[in-house]
C-alpha cells in the first residue's frame, strides 16, 4: 500500500494539472515582447535581445541575482571551515 | 580508489587553457552572439573543477589559490554595485547606461553592459570553483 | 495537448516530486529538488515558443523572433537553483558530521531522543 500510494498521489495530480494547463501551444503569450525585440537594439546597443534584457532594461533584477549568489557561496564559504581556521573565537 | 585513466588526464591538461579561452570569449562576446555573463562563468568554473578532478584538489589549490579567487569574488560583487551609483550620479537612474555607444555590431558597442557581463562572469566563475574546493575538501585532514 | 516542451516539464516536475516522496537518502533528496527546478525551467522557455520564430538575435533582415523575456528570466532561475542546492548540500555534508547519518528515518529517531 505504501508503495503504491505515491504513484496515485501522482497520477491524480498530474490529472489536475493537465486539464487546468490551457495554453495554445505557439502562440504569443507577452505583451511586452514586443517591444523588447522592436526596440531593444537602438535603446542598448547590444544585438542579443535577451542580453539587453537582463542587462539592460532589468539589470536590477541582475544585481538581485548576484546578491543571492553571493550570500549562498559566502553561505557555504563559512559552513564548512575546518577546525583551526577561527572557528571559535 | 582507482586513478583516472591516462589518456582523459593528459588531454584535460593539454587542453585546460582552451577551456578558459572559451569562457572568456563567452562572456566577452555576450551581447553579439548567444552567451553572456552566466553562461561563460560557468564554463570558466568547471574548468576549473574538471581540472581538480583530474589532478587532485590539492595541487590544483596550489595553482588556483582559494583566497585569491574568493577575492576575486568579493570584489566582483562591489564593482557592479559601484558602477550602478557611478550611473546615478553622473546620469539619472541607478544602473543607467553612461558609457558612450560604439557601432552597433563591434564589442565595444554596448556601453554599460560589456562591463557588467564581464563582472557577473568572473563572480559566478570564481564563486562555482571555490564552492567546489568548500564541498571537497571538507573532512580531510590537510 | 500534444507531446511539446510544457508537457514534459510537467512530467519532469511530477517525477522529481516522486522522488522527494519516496527517497530516504538525504543527498538523493535534494537532488530530485533540482530536478523539479528543471523542470520549471523547461516549462517556461516552452511557454514563449511562436511558431517559425527564430532565435532572439539580431540579423539582416526582420523575421519573426522567439519570445525572448521568458529566457531571460530563467537564466536567473538557474543559477539561483544551482547555488541552492550546493548550500542545502553543504547542509547535508554538517547533518552527517553531527549524526553519522544520512537515513531520514534515522535523523528523525536520533532528533525525538
Amino acid at each position: 500500500m505504501t508503495k503504491v500510494l505515491p504513484i496515485m498521489l501522482l497520477l491524480i495530480l498530474g490529472f489536475f494539472i493537465f486539464s487546468a494547463v490551457n495554453i495554445h501551444y505557439g502562440q504569443p503569450v507577452f505583451d511586452s515582447s514586443k517591444y523588447y525585440i522592436d526596440h531593444g537594439v537602438a535603446d542598448t546597443g547590444a544585438l542579443n535581445i535577451v542580453t539587453s534584457i537582463y542587462l539592460g532594461y532589468r539589470a536590477y533584477d541582475t544585481l538581485g541575482e548576484a546578491t543571492v549568489f553571493f550570500a549562498a557561496a559566502l553561505g557555504v564559504f563559512m559552513l564548512l571551515r575546518r577546525s583551526g581556521e577561527g572557528e571559535r573565537d | 580508489m582507482r586513478r583516472i585513466s591516462n589518456v582523459v588526464r593528459i588531454f584535460t591538461r593539454k587542453l585546460f587553457p582552451f577551456m578558459l579561452l572559451y569562457g572568456c570569449y563567452l562572456i566577452s562576446h555576450g551581447h553579439l552572439s548567444p552567451g553572456g555573463g552566466f553562461q561563460g562563468g560557468v564554463i570558466f568554473g568547471s574548468a576549473i573543477i574538471l581540472l581538480g578532478l583530474v589532478e587532485g584538489v590539492k595541487a590544483t589549490e596550489k595553482r588556483f589559490q582559494e583566497m585569491l579567487l574568493s577575492l576575486v569574488k568579493n570584489i566582483g560583487m562591489l564593482v557592479f554595485v559601484l558602477a550602478g551609483f557611478t550611473g546615478m550620479f553622473l546620469g539619472g537612474f541607478f544602473l543607467s547606461d553612461f558609457i558612450p555607444k560604439g557601432e552597433i555590431g563591434t564589442v565595444p558597442s554596448a556601453g554599460l553592459i560589456l562591463y557588467l557581463n564581464l563582472t557577473v562572469g568572473f563572480m559566478v566563475g570564481t564563486g562555482i570553483a571555490v564552492v567546489f574546493y568548500r564541498l571537497v575538501r571538507f573532512g580531510s585532514n590537510d | 495537448m500534444g507531446f511539446n516542451g510544457l508537457t514534459v516539464g510537467i512530467i519532469i516536475i511530477l517525477l522529481g516530486l516522486y522522488g522527494v516522496l519516496t527517497r530516504k537518502n538525504t543527498i538523493k533528496m535534494v537532488m530530485c529538488l533540482y530536478i523539479m527546478s528543471s523542470g520549471v525551467v523547461l516549462f517556461f522557455v516552452s511557454l514563449g515558443y511562436v511558431t517559425d520564430g527564430q532565435a532572439a538575435i539580431f540579423e539582416d533582415g526582420s523575421r519573426l523572433m522567439v519570445d525572448p523575456l521568458p529566457q531571460a528570466i530563467m537564466l536567473t532561475t538557474i543559477v539561483i537553483g544551482l547555488v541552492i542546492t550546493s548550500l542545502t548540500l553543504a547542509l547535508a555534508l554538517r547533518i552527517y558530521e553531527e549524526y553519522k547519518t544520512v537515513d531520514v528515518r534515522d535523523l528523525i529517531n536520533k532528533q525525538n531522543d
